[in-house]
């Protein structure tokens, strides 16, 4: 063992674990901040809370309209995530293992669309859904999300697809399925680690958005949580443990997929750098 | 959904059966491709020829240049233009800092697995929320500028003085996305030859020198492949940190081009201004995806 390299190790592991803390404590700030009364807030906002009171998310939750946002947010994240996962295991599943004419350029025409940041688009986007009447209602944001999110989806879906072995659905083939019994019965059940990798993905995706959002459902009443957060803190100004309650409330679905999938939200992330 | 039985006596497919069968691949990705075609592609041709229109009482009209010459003189858009080549010098700290972090944690400092799940977390949290957080935290009477004083320094106006509050928002930036790129780094990391390292350590070499010619050579690949999507990262994802922190202020200090398309595509009411500041945005992107293509086309010719 070289004492170079150990010697360093120990020097780094001091500013780690102040980067650690610094990481940390914006987070236990905000819960602690949650918890009181705003009367102790305006009297010390640093000391630890006197009891873990739950007031002020029970206020977020149903008299400021949060229970509203997060049914929202939940029905539009679930149907865009089930139609990505659908729609992409499809694309992918064609992509990566049907040889097929024209194959090759439909793919990099997918994957050429991963460098349209929607920033770029909003504009005719808007316009395009106000003509047909999509505008401000689930199916047109969810449709946006699908449509922002597919190019990613497809290409982690046929990058995992054409990692399988051609024997087994040629297999699958001589036993009589057609390709749709293929994808049905052999696809779909192989597929599942990265269906939930990239599925996680997708839902923290859609579920972190603002700028879609705000600009596909104007309407108070179908806010997503993210855009009620930010409508909040316009109302809640005066009121800071109510709008760290609201944040708090956001943040939990967050933390719990984080705690559970962790590993699977890495390997989404990485995919892209390790195959290219 | 189990029909087994019998699937190898299936008679053959009626003729009905073998014409979808044949097109099969074009089914299966048709819908993919309807979607993306029409809401992403189409949408990018529309603005473009969009940004040529006229606004409000020329609505339709075609204009010319006038929108991009009316983008290049109005100066808000000529600070969001500044604040992207900030970006671009800060870059390197961006990518430096998570990559110093991999690598420590690459080489098991005590309570490693710890780091690398927490320094991961504030990554998977929406912009709004890590926004809404430190509005709290970067607050004048807020803890930050308490633990300033605590050491004998005057409180920052951290969001309201227009010379701070970029860096403040970039630097929130930063501490809210250096985790995506360390998992990233980890990964590169996963697939370095460890008897390099071994005969680096055997060697007894410092650790400046093991970074410098066993690390950085060796994943040179994730290196760029950081910078790149860091870079694309900054001048796409940080609306939510914009709106809710400054909304582009003070003094208009914080615009990036992002939030100048919203400005003026929402509140102001000019369109075909904002396509004209898109085309710009995708301008930029197109640079920034392109030197992408080479590096893997690069590094897949190293492979």
């Amino acid at each position: 063992m070289g004492g170079g390299v150990r010697a360093g190790k120990w020097f780094a592991a001091v500013p780690m674990a102040v980067l650690a803390l610094a990481t940390i404590y914006p987070l236990v700030f905000t819960v602690n901040v949650a918890m009181k009364t705003r009367r102790e807030y305006v009297l010390d906002r640093f000391a630890l809370t006197e009891s873990l009171r739950w007031d002020n998310v029970d206020a977020a939750w149903n008299s400021v309209g949060m229970a509203r946002y997060f049914v929202n947010s939940v029905v539009v994240v679930g149907c865009s995530v089930a139609l990505l996962l659908l729609l992409g295991s499809m694309a992918g599943f064609a992509l990566g293992q049907l040889r097929f004419r024209g194959s090759r350029a439909l793919f990099l025409g997918c994957l050429s669309a991963l460098f349209i940041p929607f920033q770029v688009i909003m504009v005719p986007l808007a316009r395009t859904m106000a003509d047909t009447g999509l505008l401000d209602t689930y199916p047109g944001l969810i449709l946006a999300y699908v449509a922002q999110f597919l190019p990613f989806t497809i290409f982690l879906m046929t990058s995992y697809y054409a990692g399988i072995p051609a024997e087994i659905i040629d297999a699958a083939r001589i036993d009589g399925n057609t390709v749709y019994g293929v994808y049905r019965r052999i696809m779909l059940p192989i597929g599942r680690p990265a269906l939930l990798s990239v599925g996680i993905l997708d839902a923290l995706f859609c579920w972190n958005d603002v700028l879609i959002a705000l600009l596909l459902m104007p309407s108070a009443e179908h806010r997503t949580l993210m855009v009620g957060i930010t409508a909040l803190r316009g109302q809640y100004s005066d009121n800071i443990p109510t709008f760290a309650a609201g944040v708090l409330i956001a943040a939990l679905p967050v933390l719990l997929l984080y705690l559970f999938f962790q590993r699977q939200i890495a390997d989404g992330v990485t995919a892209g750098s390790t195959k290219g | 959904m189990d029909d087994r039985s019998g699937p190898s006596r299936r008679p053959p497919a009626r003729p009905r059966g073998r014409f979808w069968e044949r097109r099969a691949p074009y089914v299966l990705v048709a819908p993919a491709v309807l979607i993306i075609v029409g809401l992403r592609l189409y949408p990018l041709l529309l603005g473009v020829n969009f940004s040529f229109t006229g606004d409000g009482d020329r609505n339709g009209e075609q204009v010319g240049l006038d929108n991009y010459t009316a983008l290049f003189d109005d100066p808000l858009f000529q600070q969001a233009l500044r604040n992207v080549g900030l970006l671009v010098l800060l870059l390197p700290v961006a990518v430096a800092i998570p990559g110093l972090l991999a690598t420590f944690i690459y080489l098991r400092v005590p309570g490693h697995r710890f780091y690398r799940s927490v320094y991961f977390f504030p990554a998977v949290l929406s912009p709004v929320i890590v926004g809404a957080i430190f509005n709290l935290v970067l607050a004048f009477d807020g803890p930050l500028n308490r633990l300033l004083g605590g050491v004998g320094a005057g409180p920052v106006d951290w969001l309201g003085d227009p010379d701070v509050a970029i860096f403040a928002v970039v630097g929130v930036y930063i501490w809210s996305t250096f985790g995506m790129a360390l998992v990233v780094f980890l990964a590169g990391f996963a697939t370095l030859d460890p008897a390099l390292l071994d005969a680096a350590r055997v060697d007894g070499a410092a650790l400046r020198q093991v970074i410098r010619h066993v690390i950085v050579p060796g994943l040179s690949r994730t290196i760029q492949f950081v910078f790149v999507t860091t870079m694309i990262g900054m001048l796409t994802s940080m609306f939510g940190l914009l709106y809710i922190m400054t909304s582009g202020g003070p003094e208009g200090s914080t615009y990036l081009p992002e939030l100048y398309i919203w400005t003026q595509q929402g509140q102001l009411n000019r369109p075909a201004l904002a396509s004209a500041a898109s085309t710009v945005l995708f301008l930029i992107m197109l640079v920034v995806g392109l030197a992408q293509i080479a590096i893997l086309r690069r590094s897949g010719r190293e492979d």
